[in-house]
């Protein structure tokens, strides 16, 4: 038995969920697709590449994560939803050393960043709590250290932390209609785009929605606005920053650093950048009560198509290329890794990119 | 006497320590070179208002570093991924955080001589040019770090009013402490010998910004003084008595001499004490690759692509261009880092 499998045995030992025991592939009937997909048969420990992650960590539905969170927003308050990342972070140039663990268990960059990315959260709270948030959902969308990596001990108290992974829809768990608004740190330019450690999921190019290309921020966004949540802050680097201006024109942005290559760049100073991240927050939550934030959306239905990057071996790519639960269709005329799916749910794409993450990142 | 001829040791080191045998054959396929359309090449810095002082911050050249591996963190090759692991100790335990302290003596004592932007360039290749710790940088000044084109003086432009090294090295053959060009054994333009701190005077003084301070053991003050007639600030931080080996004072007291030597250089340059330094047009340069490089990294060199330049060899290791822009120079540097740090 490979030691992946061991570990997988292992963990789903200690979540006390028995390896073999169904919870669903992840995406159920509540799903709202057309069609009713096969629920796959458990297949024996080494084939476990090849199933989605519910089968092992008894991911939930999106539905049930979204009621959970729901239940926590205290009605007659502001309540802002953080996506969190660490490639855009003030400081960060090195996808290596500066992002992950590493083999080694213990990479003094990628501590340290942490601790970079717990103080630009927690500029971005105390900014919209001066604005007037009340209450600070952040979901944690870094895979180095497996989502988690804000630090539990430095965190504002008032922050509710989604951590940890696999969970439906990493960037976007359970975001809903009691949200008041979205903001975004340390997240990065799209795929393709010159800028720092610029990438989307586990794609070689933009995903695009009726042609329009949206980066991981922007998926986030049209999910959120879906659920009427306008995207009020975001802060990264300049690449980013330009991005976002132009597909969210009503949001606050923070430029952090300059980029001068895919791994180096201008940094600006951390405490500028802080200051500068409360500020913008506080400006987002007094423009999101004041109607001014702008919702992003797309006519229905919407055509998704995305390509896998090239480079993941082809065992890995052929489980990107069957998302359980997911009629997709090749488009064979955009490249030989590429897909479209047609869908009337912001919510999919997310999930879709959760199930193709699935493959490149499993815990 | 004159001892024999001695490289900078750290791409030496390296290899020893930490390469794998087979790493430069999987990086003989990529080639070397600057990409035709690179997006980021001449891209500017955020502006910033009043007198800006670029400070180069070299960790090679810093005030008690002796030894490659003080200033390295040994995971410098391979792939990202690869470099994943904790680094020599006295380097990520002492000499990073001494470094940016250093850097932020110079940025103090740049801003008491009127100096009201700041940027720092980290330009030592440790750790993929990520040396000076960001959370310990002084709060005013720009951080420049990771990899870019003229990694060295990255951004710098004519809205600049001087450039300032912070801890400079003392060419390849000297007998200054890790004594290095580049990746070069030796370096000229126009027949003139010119070490690191030089050859970026020269790409800056085409932009008409001079070199006011240059800090770093007593060899590569002595030899840049020769290479630069117009003068500067110079702050001996240490002295060299061998190869890896120095008399050095406290870090505390390198930060006093930095402070005061780069507060005087932004007065008197302000004052317009040192001109740019210029040579004639065209620039000829003749280099020749270190001793330690292999025929497949030479071939390497020598099958280079910078746009807009034409590499002719002259020796076995010996290669030469003409250009009228001083920026190719920098270029053709960034072309080799692969396998300067291999």
């Amino acid at each position: 038995m490979s030691r992946r499998a061991l570990g997988l045995a292992l963990c789903a030992m200690i979540a006390g969920v028995p390896a073999l025991h169904s919870q669903g592939t992840g995406r159920g009937a509540a799903g709202g697709r057309g069609a009713a997909a096969p629920v796959p048969p458990p297949a024996p420990p080494g084939d476990a590449d090849t199933l989605p992650p519910g089968k092992y960590f008894g991911v939930t539905e999106y539905d049930l994560a979204r009621t959970k969170l729901e239940k926590l927003v205290k009605p007659g308050g502001f309540a802002v939803y953080i996506v969190t990342d660490m490639e855009g972070l003030a400081g960060v140039v090195n996808n290596g050393r500066e992002m992950s663990t590493g083999r080694s268990g213990n990479s003094p960059d990628h501590q340290r960043f942490r601790q970079e990315l717990t103080d630009e959260l927690n500029a971005a709270i105390a900014g919209a709590r001066l604005g007037g948030a009340t209450q600070f959902f952040v979901v944690e969308g870094h895979g180095g250290n497996n989502f988690r990596n804000v630090l539990v001990d430095k965190v504002d108290p008032d922050a509710i932390l989604l951590r940890g992974w696999p969970r439906p829809n990493v960037m976007e768990t359970g975001v809903n209609a009691r949200m008041n608004m979205m903001m975004v740190v340390g997240n990065h330019p799209n795929a393709g785009t010159p800028g720092i450690i610029a990438h989307s999921y586990a794609l070689g190019s933009p995903l695009t929605v009726n042609g329009i290309k949206l980066n991981e921020s922007g998926i986030s966004a049209f999910i959120g606005a879906e659920f009427g949540v306008p995207l009020g802050m975001v802060a990264g680097d300049d690449s980013y920053a330009a991005e976002m201006k132009e597909t969210f024109p009503s949001a606050e942005v923070v430029t952090v650093k300059v980029a001068m290559s895919g791994s180096g760049g201008a940094m600006l100073p951390l405490a500028r950048v802080h200051a500068q991240i409360k500020a913008a927050a506080t400006r987002a939550v007094q423009r999101a009560k004041a109607g001014q934030l702008k919702l992003l959306t797309f006519a229905r239905p919407y055509h998704i198509a995305w390509c896998i990057r090239n480079t993941f071996a082809q065992p890995v790519y052929e489980v990107m290329a069957k998302p359980a639960g997911f009629i997709i269709k090749p488009d064979s005329a955009s490249g030989p890794r590429c897909f479209t799916y047609d869908t009337n749910k912001a919510e999919e794409i997310g999930t879709i990119m959760n199930l193709v993450e699935w493959a490149a990142l499993k815990p | 006497m004159r001892s024999h001829r001695y490289r900078f040791p750290v791409a030496v080191l390296i290899v020893a320590l930490t390469t794998a045998p087979g790493l430069s054959a999987q990086r003989g396929g990529r080639g070397l070179g600057v990409p035709a359309n690179n997006p980021f090449q001449g891209k500017g810095l955020p502006f910033e208002a009043g007198f800006r002082a670029y400070i180069v911050a070299n960790m090679a050249g810093m005030g008690a570093a002796v030894d490659p591996k003080e200033i390295m963190s040994g995971t410098e090759t391979g792939a990202p991924a690869q470099t994943n692991t904790a680094g020599y100790a006295d380097y990520e335990a002492r000499f990073r955080s001494l470094a940016t302290q250093e850097a932020n003596a110079a940025v103090r004592g740049a801003r008491l001589g009127g100096a009201r932007s700041l940027v720092v360039s980290d330009a030592h290749p440790g750790n993929g040019f990520g040396n000076l710790l960001p959370w310990e940088m002084d709060s005013a000044a720009i951080l420049i770090r990771g990899t870019r084109p003229l990694f060295m003086i990255a951004g710098i432009d004519s809205t600049f009013g001087t450039l300032m090294f912070d801890g400079a090295v003392a060419s390849a053959g000297s007998n200054g402490i890790m004594a290095h060009t580049f990746g070069f054994d030796a370096f000229t333009v126009n027949g003139k010998r010119l070490n690191e701190v030089a050859i970026m005077a020269l790409i800056a003084g085409e932009m008409g910004v001079s070199v006011s301070m240059v800090a770093g053991d007593d060899v590569a003050i002595e030899e840049t003084k020769g290479m630069l007639p117009g003068g500067f600030v110079p702050v001996i931080t240490k002295y060299a008595v061998g190869r890896i080996a120095g008399i050095t004072y406290s870090p505390a007291k390198v930060r006093q001499m930095v402070a005061a030597g780069a507060a005087e250089a932004v007065r008197r340059e302000k004052a317009g004490a040192f001109p740019p330094f210029r040579m004639d047009k065209p620039y000829r340069v003749e280099f020749t690759v270190q001793n330690g490089m292999s025929d497949e990294n030479i071939a390497q060199v020598a099958a280079m692509q910078v746009p807009g330049l034409t590499l002719e060899r002259n020796g076995p290791r010996g290669f030469r261009f003409t250009t009228d822009n001083a920026k190719m120079i920098g270029y053709v540097i960034d072309a080799m880092q692969p396998v300067v740090i291999r």
